[in-house]
């Protein structure tokens, strides 16, 4: 166990990949895409450091959902007042804003603390096809 | 007879437990009580932690070797399937540190794995 190596935050390296949402399942999508974020498919993976990869997701606004969500699926948030409660529709927060639902799916999948904030930090997601990050050269990613 | 007097034992007794009680919050670290409770508390722990270490680093190593092992084009369950019936004996904790430091040679006996399957 002392031999056992532990990946260092300045030492990790870490890669971009471009993700198009088209068409694909929002779940089985943001599966991948929080394993990539947690590196959990690198040799090095460290629970205790994020070793994760960047991701741009494009296309957002074309994410899929099955059976009867886009009608039945909630997303609650709470102003902290009384009677406070808001709730949107899953195919409502599609047209308002899309890139928050895949978000969304994200971050309900990574670890629940403080290195999931800056995981999260490392999606990007982008309502149409274009993304500002064409200088770090993302590979395309099949999913 | 002579009297004894039972300050010294006491003192003795109590600043046993407060110097296990070093850099604990607050009174946790003062008063002998609280320090009591807390040092009970964190030696059962430190006991039963250095077993779950065990289980924690072979859960580590068994992710990392998941890992390699799909980069290699097959499964952690396969690849330890492939290599117990190839009779290779290397323990998840070599392997593991194989596929950080040589991928070369993790390549190597995934693909040996890969034979047997």
């Amino acid at each position: 166990m002392k031999t056992t190596k532990v990946a260092k935050k300045e030492e990790v390296t870490r890669d971009w990949f471009l993700v198009d949402a088209d068409n694909k399942v929002l779940g089985r999508m943001a599966t991948e895409i929080a394993n990539i974020l947690r590196g959990k498919k690198k040799p090095i993976y460290t629970p205790s450091v994020d070793t994760g990869d960047f991701v741009v997701v494009v296309n957002a606004e074309k994410i899929q959902l099955t059976g009867n969500k886009l009608a039945d699926k909630m997303y609650y948030s709470h102003s902290g007042f009384p009677g406070g409660i808001k709730s949107i529709a899953a195919g409502k927060l599609i047209e308002k804003k899309p890139e928050d639902l895949i978000r969304k799916a994200v971050k309900g999948m990574l670890p629940k603390n403080k290195l999931a904030r800056h995981m999260l930090k490392k999606l990007k997601v982008y309502a149409g096809p274009a993304h500002p990050h064409e200088a770090q050269q993302p590979k395309t990613l099949e999913i | 007879m002579p009297r004894v007097k039972r300050g010294f034992k006491a003192r003795r007794r109590r600043n046993k437990v407060l110097k296990l009680a070093k850099g604990y919050r607050g009174a946790r670290s003062k008063l002998f009580r609280s320090a009591t409770e807390a040092v009970d508390r964190a030696l059962n722990y430190a006991f039963r932690d250095r077993k779950v270490k065990k289980r924690d680093f072979r859960a580590l190593w068994i992710t990392r070797i998941n890992a390699a092992s799909r980069l290699n084009g097959l499964s952690y369950s396969k690849l330890i399937h492939g290599l117990k019936k190839a009779n290779v004996e290397i323990d998840r904790k070599v392997l593991a540190d194989l596929a950080v430091s040589d991928p070369q040679g993790f390549s190597e006996i995934a693909s040996v794995a890969k034979t047997q399957i």
